[in-house]
């Protein structure tokens, strides 16, 4: 039986050699024992005997090679017997790999925590409260010793946190009206001292929901508006109108607005709502409209940059936990805005779904109270009216508004070559007081690039 | 000669298993299928065996990191020792000590130790309980002639004269302690002379003889029984191989040609099995069945190790408490 | 109950082993005829016999490997290693012999072997005679390691210690020779592995091992005038280690301090700090301090020894009122 002569293992650390100089020659006879060749590790070199005796059939592994050790160098066969065919290449074989060693399970650390951001210290126990209450460290404020934030300082705010809100500061007679009436008044921006909700407030919500009621508007879709009013008339102003104009002076006076404009390309974004809107009408009995795709592109933004859905209260920016995204629909009186729920969670479908039913309630007066008051985020588009692009005012207590102007074709310029592609001019408003350039700028441009690439940015939620 | 040819023969059938053992060794560490270190001993044979064969199951002996000539000689089996080097769960430790920690309880080996000198405290301590229960048994320890320079070693030849506890300490004196010889690691040439040192005898045999080995094993044995204490038996012999495989050239980095050939003329086996025909105790068909029966245990042991399973990963956690 | 010392403790446990076992025998260093050189084994001698309580040689190796060896062969020896500071001498034949021998050879054999041996800083005993290395043999798996801290604990736990059929090094802190408590008579085991709280509170855990546990004590009563109140936890054995009722304990508090007489760099405290680190993470409120020895030999002047360099009850109160900072 042919047997194999290796390159030995010599010991812990050699792990490969090269023979230097073969001792006998394919053919030859050799006994056990016999040195057959000189090897030259990384260490020493050194003669390996033949581990039996017979004839030298063949040398795989040539002189001045460096091969693995236990690499098949040559075999040694009886007189007379032939060699196995698997030997019959000159060839540097592998050795048989060897198992790997089984990895043992080591006890993991029951808990891992995620890096807080460098400056804020805080001890192990008060990051994971504030973790586990979805609070951010940036927000309370460290007494311990360099200002570490201890776990007294995270049970605190949240007391604090659980005390205001929902329950928002609000005047015991705000209070009673507002059960009253049945207005829930949690995102009522109140004007009282430290942005107490007072009884003013909680008309003026009554009143912006009674907008809704009181006129039930056509189901065409274009309100006629101004046509009403004739020239040299004298219109007292109604209750709802004194209403709506206290609160837009009040929001253009109280939040210095700062606008910006980007153009966002829609080829792409018309192309894939071309792709999937007849399937999905098939499938979901909904149409997607291209406003869907902005709600969810300014939710998704929303949550990169929260400070926009935030509001202003009293001394504090009170970042919102929720995303509800707010679309103003036009009424014959005035505008109101119902907002999607948690918009950011929510699959194009199901945002579909929500715009279109609240959007017909409202023309139809059927909202409730909730549905208007909930909004964080307002999206306004008078596309329909062939605006390109305009300013909004900012739907208080709100702190950011996207206009949406109309889609058309237009000359751009891409590559050094002049195309005509669908293009559309949004805007931006948000309150300066709370909102820098620099984060507004990044958020317009973060929820451009999003329409822009919509299969990387919608792929998620179909 | 005045011992029974059954014992003879059974000597030269253990010398025989040891040297096919370790030669087994030879090939299979060369292929990787032995993980680790081994130091083989070929050419010791007549050592372990002709002491070893004073004993009975009942006696224990400490062994060295070049144990596997001691642990067949004192009864360890073929197939549970070969499984132990390739680290099967099969193996005498169930893969958990390998080549330099074999140990066959049963068999009364205390084990094989990684540390040099460490085995001489133990055997002597595995004597004092002998002679608080009062067993009739004795302990050999093996140890080299590096391990004699040891303080451990020291402090047990002390204590074992003192307490005149059962035992025998057996240098086996191969004139290297790994590369460095005799000459250059001690300031003497016979260590049988520290024996003086703790008031017990000292002697020396010639370590490739395997029945001047037996014969003056079995006086130290006598002595010990008969509460009389240690003995230091020193056996000069030789390793033909390498400190350990790997060890390049048979160790011709720190011997010579020369040295090794000489040495290798006085095989112990091949004298022996002169001896034996020359003596008429046993004929050459005799001789030859023995060693091919020896043979082909070997090879079956191999078999067994071959196709024996690896422990479980998990059992790397057991058997660290009672 | 009656009041014993702590040596009277150890002494009346050896007793009364031997004489439910006739297997036991002692090795060591003076134990024969001296009694021990802390008195640990006074009377012993006179009445088993020099066979039975053997004076040793001074031979640490020896006198480990006799341990090992005899316990292989089916006695049960206590042995006694008269410094924990001479333990290096015979390091080889306690890490690598007698803990791994088990192991080693796949549990083929059983060493049922009690390591004696002494500990602790206050009498001027210097670099060589005074060291508290306790934490150094948790490092090698297969020993396991009690440190009793009372009187009543000591003879237990010895109890215990000779029954268990592993290699059990058995620290007694020189320094508590003198101290009384209550020990009941006759036989009783303490079992391994469980940590006890020799006084409950809400603010602070202190895990103290030997005689640090009554430093830790004492600070306790006073911190409590002060209306702060501490939890002290004695581990009673490093291996096993009770992890359960010291983590529990933490949980409570959120803020830990350990006092150990081992020097700073890989002290038990260490160990400690590590395993809450893992296990409790989301409870910490503080960091976790070490008292320790610092990280220099046994200073000989008593002014080094005794005021800086033993921790001592206003270095554990300092420590307190710094993991307090953060409550």
């Amino acid at each position: 039986m042919a047997v194999e002569v290796v390159l030995p293992a010599l010991g812990l650390t050699v792990e490969k050699g090269t023979i230097l100089k073969w001792l006998k020659r394919e053919g030859d006879i050799v006994t056990k024992g016999e040195s057959l060749f000189e090897v030259e590790t990384e260490k020493v070199t050194t003669e390996v005997e033949s581990p039996a005796s017979g004839i030298l059939k063949k040398i795989l592994i040539p002189e001045g090679i460096e091969v693995p050790i236990l690499t098949v160098v040559a075999v040694i066969t009886k007189q007379g017997e032939s060699l196995p065919d698997k030997y019959d290449m000159m060839g540097i074989q592998k050795p048989q790999k060897k198992e790997e060693p089984v990895q043992i399970h080591i006890q993991e650390a029951s808990f891992s925590m995620s890096s807080g951001p460098g400056e804020i210290k805080a001890l192990p126990a008060a990051r994971w409260l504030a973790k586990e209450e979805g609070v951010s460290l940036s927000l309370i404020k460290g007494s311990g010793p360099g200002r570490s934030i201890l776990l007294k300082d995270v049970k605190s705010f949240l007391a604090k946190e659980a005390q205001r809100g929902p329950k928002i500061l609000i005047t015991p007679t705000a209070r009673k009206l507002a059960d009253k009436k049945g207005i829930p008044f949690t995102s009522i921006q109140g004007t009282g001292i430290s942005g107490r909700v007072v009884k003013a407030d909680v008309l003026e919500a009554e009143a912006r929901f009674k907008l809704a009621e009181t006129r039930p508007v056509p189901t065409s879709v274009k309100p006629s508006g101004l046509s009403k009013y004739k020239l040299g008339q004298i219109v007292p102003m109604s209750s709802i109108r004194k209403v709506i104009a206290k609160r837009m002076a009040q929001s253009k006076f109280t939040a210095p607005h700062v606008y910006f404009f980007n153009d966002v390309n829609m080829e792409k974004l018309l192309a894939l709502r071309e792709d999937v809107v007849t399937d999905l009408e098939e499938k979901e009995g909904i149409r997607i409209s291209i406003n869907d795709f902005f709600i969810k592109a300014v939710a998704l933004s929303l949550k990169e940059y929260p400070i926009l859905n935030s509001m202003v209260s009293g001394e504090e920016i009170r970042i919102l936990p929720e995303i509800n995204v707010g679309l103003a629909v036009a009424m014959e009186n005035g505008l109101i805005v119902p907002a999607i729920p948690k918009a950011d969670q929510l699959g194009l479908v199901e945002i579909a779904r929500y715009r279109s039913d609240l959007v017909e309630r409202a023309r139809e007066a059927r909202l409730t109270i909730e549905e208007t008051e909930r909004g964080t985020f307002t999206i306004s588009s008078l596309a329909q009216f062939d605006i390109t692009f305009f300013t909004a005012i900012l739907n208080p207590p709100q702190s950011g508004i996207l206009t949406v102007g109309k889609v058309e074709e237009r000359p751009v310029v891409r590559g050094g070559q002049v195309m005509i592609q669908r293009m559309v001019r949004q805007g931006l408003s948000v309150d300066h007081r709370i909102i820098d350039g620099a984060v507004a700028a990044q958020f317009l441009q973060s929820l451009k690039k999003k329409l822009e690439n919509p299969y990387s940015s919608f792929f998620s939620i179909c | 000669m005045k011992v029974a040819k059954e014992l003879l023969l059974e000597m030269l059938k253990k010398m025989l298993e040891i040297r096919y053992f370790e030669e087994k060794v030879v090939d299979q560490y060369a292929r990787g299928a032995v993980p680790g270190l081994a130091h083989l001993y070929i050419g010791e044979e007549a050592v372990a065996v002709g002491a070893c064969m004073n004993l009975t199951d009942e006696d224990y002996i400490t062994s060295t990191h070049r144990g596997h000539g001691h642990c067949i000689a004192k009864g360890g089996e073929l197939k549970p020792m070969m499984a132990e080097l390739f680290g099967k769960k099969t193996g005498y430790c169930k893969g958990k000590g390998g080549s330099m920690h074999i140990a066959a309880f049963d068999k009364g080996i205390l084990g094989a130790m990684g540390i040099v000198g460490s085995g001489g405290p133990i055997a002597v301590g595995a004597a004092l309980g002998i002679k608080k229960q009062n067993l009739d048994r004795v302990v050999i320890c093996f140890f080299g002639d590096g391990a004699s320079n040891e303080g451990a070693t020291h402090e047990a030849m002390n204590f074992a004269s003192l307490h005149k506890v059962p035992i025998i300490f057996v240098c086996e004196n191969n004139l290297y302690g790994i590369s460095v010889a005799q000459h250059r690691h001690q300031a003497i040439k016979d260590i049988a002379v520290r024996a003086a040192g703790y008031n017990m005898p000292g002697v020396i045999v010639d370590g490739m003889d395997v029945l001047a080995v037996y014969e003056e094993v079995k006086e130290a044995v006598k002595r010990a029984k008969s509460g009389k204490g240690p003995t230091l038996v020193e056996c000069k012999t030789y390793r033909f191989r390498g400190h350990h495989e790997g060890d390049p050239n048979m160790g011709l980095r720190y011997r010579t040609k020369e040295e090794i050939a000489d040495w290798r003329r006085r095989c112990p086996i091949e004298t022996f099995k002169q001896k034996l025909i020359k003596q008429m105790v046993a004929k050459k068909k005799e001789i030859d069945e023995i060693e091919e029966d020896v043979k082909r245990r070997v090879e079956e042991a191999f078999v067994y190790a071959m196709e024996s399973p690896f422990p479980d990963p998990e059992e790397t956690l057991e058997d660290l408490f009672a | 109950m009656r009041q014993l010392t702590f040596r009277e403790a150890v002494v009346e446990a050896l007793d009364i082993a031997m004489q439910r076992d006739p297997k036991i025998f002692l090795l060591g260093e003076d134990i024969g005829y001296y009694g021990g050189l802390f008195q640990a084994t006074q009377g012993l001698m006179q009445k088993y016999g020099e066979d039975r309580v053997m004076d040793s040689p001074i031979s640490e190796s020896a006198i480990l490997g006799a341990g090992i060896g005899s316990a292989i062969v089916g006695v049960h020896p206590i042995v006694e290693i008269m410094n924990v500071d001479f333990m290096p001498v015979c390091m080889d034949q306690l890490v690598n012999q007698a803990a791994k021998m088990r192991y080693m050879f796949g549990g083929q054999m059983k060493i049922p072997l009690v390591i004696r041996t002494t500990c602790g800083a206050g009498r001027g005993g210097a670099a060589h005679h005074a060291q508290a290395i306790h934490a150094v043999f948790m490092h090698f798996p297969g020993i396991k390691i009690v440190v009793p801290a009372t009187p009543y604990d000591v003879k237990g736990l010895l109890f215990t210690a000779i029954e268990d059929e592993n290699p059990v090094l058995f620290i007694e802190d020189k320094m508590m020779y003198n101290v009384k408590g209550e020990v009941p008579e006759g036989y009783y085991t303490v079992p391994f592995g469980q940590a006890v709280i020799r006084q409950k509170g809400k603010d602070v855990t202190i895990v103290a091992t030997l005689r640090m546990v009554h430093k830790a004590l004492t600070v306790a009563e006073e911190m409590e005038k002060e209306g702060i109140a501490i939890e002290v936890v004695d581990p009673r054995t490093l291996c096993p280690l009770d992890k359960d009722t010291i983590i529990n304990s933490f949980k409570k508090t959120g803020k830990l301090v350990i006092v150990d007489e081992g020097n700073r760099v890989g002290n038990f405290g260490s160990e400690i700090a590590s395993i809450i680190a893992e296990e409790a993470v989301e409870y910490i409120q503080a960091p976790i301090l070490k008292v320790t020895a610092p990280h220099v030999p046994v200073p000989y002047s008593p002014v080094l020894e005794k005021e800086f360099y033993i921790p001592n009850e206003e270095r554990i109160k300092k420590a307190v009122y710094r993991v307090l900072e953060f409550s």
